[in-house]
């Protein structure tokens, strides 16, 4: 099968959807624009509630492993991308960030202007009081009694039923992702949607692709399943990192771009657990609405509130035997935070394409990631303790059990040690992957700062493989106004591109 | 009826073995050695990819045989003490298949268990407020429902 589209953008999440809402004025004027999505177009109905049936909302059913095996990656394979089951968490990027990125035309002011209005259109609050639930209320009582900053998430929600289910597909439609808002806007204005599309290469003008079957229970597309070419003047690569970088590799890239695939970051995160006296029900009621950034500067982390459910709880804890038996029996008295660690780029961490094809992120924490986790450990036991809690689970304590009885941060320090940190044993995951095709100058820079890539004016990147470094905070947001600076830089450009 | 199509012979004897002493019984909580912890992870080994799943089932083989280093006797004949000894062997072992393997295990033995809804009552966890909700897969929500027999 062949087709014919003046844009194909390959990716629905928080960058392709972006950039269809951006071209609606081309599609207006006649433009063809396609929207290609290797997963599934998932109806509400569709959102159970239940993790087993839920996983495969997730790539790899949510627990894509680094090839060392030292953290998983969580990231959405459906339309609307990681938006359908983030948590709406909706931070700027940190004004010194940008400023440590060093991209040339990108400033401040030109995404401040962005930020303001997607938040507009994805309807992003400061949440109300009446949506903090029990482990919010207490992770602020701790933060406070400590004497740390805490502050208010900025979600993107919409008369939200407080269900607690965000991870696991927005059963309401709240949650105001690129399902609910660019994706609906954009096939209005005659942007087709092609849902169950693989992407397997990209040459010259060329997307090559695969169509499969549409999943039971899940929204057909208009094509029929099969190999399709499909020409079109413009490409744009919204797949997400470490996807996209892996697409270009796979198409052979590299050797014109061989920064394509490095400057990677995926913000390592754990999450920790401590028993309240009483039950909490962090289950129900709004998972995230609180964060501190007392460590942020020092140590390169933040603290974030967090729910999960039981198997995934049961992951997180790195607990077996006895110990997670117990602690499980109080799973309705569970405290729960996410530490999310900024990490910096490392020459030896990057995105590959195996002998199969198949894309791997080579990644190794190194001894200042562990360090840093280790203290962000410490820090959220004592948050645990101050709130109440009779025991935290940490998993770089020996024992990882620890009982109130040593609770003084001295005690801490020297139960939580690097040393106890025994990778794959330790359960760190990521779900904000970065970087690959870093935009800005240089030899390693890949597109431009409008996210055109270099020598190749007919491709673009709109998603998080842009970012040169990391971006410290969720980056949901960012790769928004990232993705509506490409979208301006089409429209502007019109069809007639010349090499940069 | 669900017919176990990968946990067999060996194999099942050694991962009902393991369940018992990842998952122990704990007050309410049964222990997770049991067919209906064994139907959910069949029907979600049935799901893996099939090099993945020849490397997980290679895995249980293994832990089987190398029973005979911590008690004398393939891995479901020996004592619990030496399954547990023998459990924490990988999980901490220097040689990164092992440690990512018994990952897994345990990760599949969890799923097993955490997901079926008579371990709710135990943890005191309320379920999907939306709860007749259609499954996308209907097998799945009757083993989690334990609303079908499990045989091998």
């Amino acid at each position: 099968m062949k087709k014919h589209y003046d844009i194909v953008i390959v990716g629905s999440g928080a960058g392709g959807g972006t950039i269809a809402q951006k071209l609606i004025p081309l599609a207006q004027k006649g433009a063809k624009i396609a929207m290609l999505e290797q997963g599934p177009h998932y109806p509400h109905a569709f959102f159970t509630q239940r993790e087993i049936e839920m996983m495969r909302l997730f790539r790899f059913n949510g627990a894509w492993p680094v090839t060392s095996g030292e953290i998983t990656i969580a990231a959405g394979q459906c339309v609307g991308g990681s938006t359908l089951m983030y948590t709406g968490v909706s931070f700027r990027l940190p004004q010194e960030v940008l400023d440590e990125w060093h991209v040339p035309d990108l400033t401040h002011e030109d995404l401040a202007m962005r930020f303001d209005q997607i938040e507009k259109d994805i309807n992003v609050i400061i949440p109300p009081d009446s949506m903090v639930n029990d482990n919010n209320r207490l992770f602020h009582k701790g933060c406070l009694s400590l004497g740390w900053p805490v502050k208010k998430i900025p979600l993107n929600i919409k008369n939200c039923e407080k269900s607690g289910f965000c991870n696991l597909g927005c059963n309401s439609g709240s949650k105001q992702g690129t399902l609910e808002v660019q994706i609906p806007k954009a096939v209005s204005a005659g942007i087709d949607l092609i849902p169950n599309c693989h992407v397997y290469g990209i040459s010259e003008k060329k997307v090559h692709a695969i169509i499969q079957k549409a999943p039971p229970g899940t929204i057909d597309g208009p094509w029929r399943p099969g190999k399709i070419c499909i020409d079109s003047d413009i490409i744009v690569l919204a797949a997400g990192s470490p996807c996209t970088p892996g697409l270009l590799l796979k198409s052979g890239f590299q050797e014109k771009l061989p920064g394509i695939g490095l400057n990677i970051c995926l913000h390592p995160a754990m999450t920790l657990y401590g028993v309240y006296p009483k039950p909490i029900v962090n289950y129900r009621g709004f998972p995230k609405t609180y964060y501190t950034d007392q460590f942020t500067d020092a140590h390169d982390y933040y603290i974030e509130t967090a729910f999960y459910y039981p198997f995934i709880a049961t992951r997180h804890l790195g607990l077996w035997g006895k110990d997670l038996s117990e602690t499980m029996s109080k799973y309705n008295q569970l405290m729960t935070v996410l530490v999310l660690h900024h990490d910096n780029v490392m020459p030896e961490n990057r995105i590959t394409v195996n002998r199969k094809g198949i894309v791997q992120v080579q990644y190794k924490l190194n001894r200042q990631n562990i360090a840093s986790l280790c203290h962000a450990q410490i820090q959220t036991a004592r948050i645990f303790f101050a709130a109440g809690c009779e025991q935290v689970i940490m998993p770089c304590a020996s024992p990882h059990v620890i009982g109130r009885n040593y609770c003084d941060p001295k005690t801490l320090a020297q139960m939580i040690q690097t040393q106890n940190f025994i990778p794959i044993k330790t359960p760190v995951s990521s779900a904000h992957p970065q970087g690959g095709c870093a935009m800005g100058e240089g030899k390693n820079a890949v597109t431009n700062s409008w996210g055109q890539v270099y020598g190749f004016s007919w491709l673009y990147v709109a998603d998080a493989s842009l970012f040169p470094k990391s971006a410290h905070v969720n980056p949901y947001l960012t790769v928004m106004a990232l993705a509506d600076r490409v979208g301006e830089h089409i429209v502007r450009s019109g069809f007639n591109q010349t090499d940069i | 009826m669900y017919k176990c199509q990968y946990i067999k012979g060996h194999r099942l004897r050694t991962i009902l073995a393991a369940a018992d002493c990842i998952i122990p019984a704990h007050g309410h909580l049964e222990s997770a050695g049991s067919m209906k912890t064994i139907g959910v992870m069949d029907h979600a080994i049935s799901q893996m990819p099939s090099q993945l799943r020849f490397q997980f089932l290679l895995f249980i083989s293994i832990v089987h045989v190398l029973g005979i280093f911590f008690g004398g006797r393939c891995f479901a004949r020996n004592r619990q003490s030496d399954q547990i000894r023998q459990l924490r062997w990988m999980e901490r072992s220097v040689i990164r298949g092992f440690r990512m393997g018994f990952l897994g295990l345990k990760s599949y033995i969890c799923m097993g268990y955490f997901t079926r809804e008579s371990t709710w009552v135990g943890i005191h966890y309320g379920g999907p407020l939306k709860y007749d909700q259609s499954p996308p897969d209907l097998m799945i929500r009757n083993l989690c429902q334990n609303k079908c027999k499990i045989c091998v």
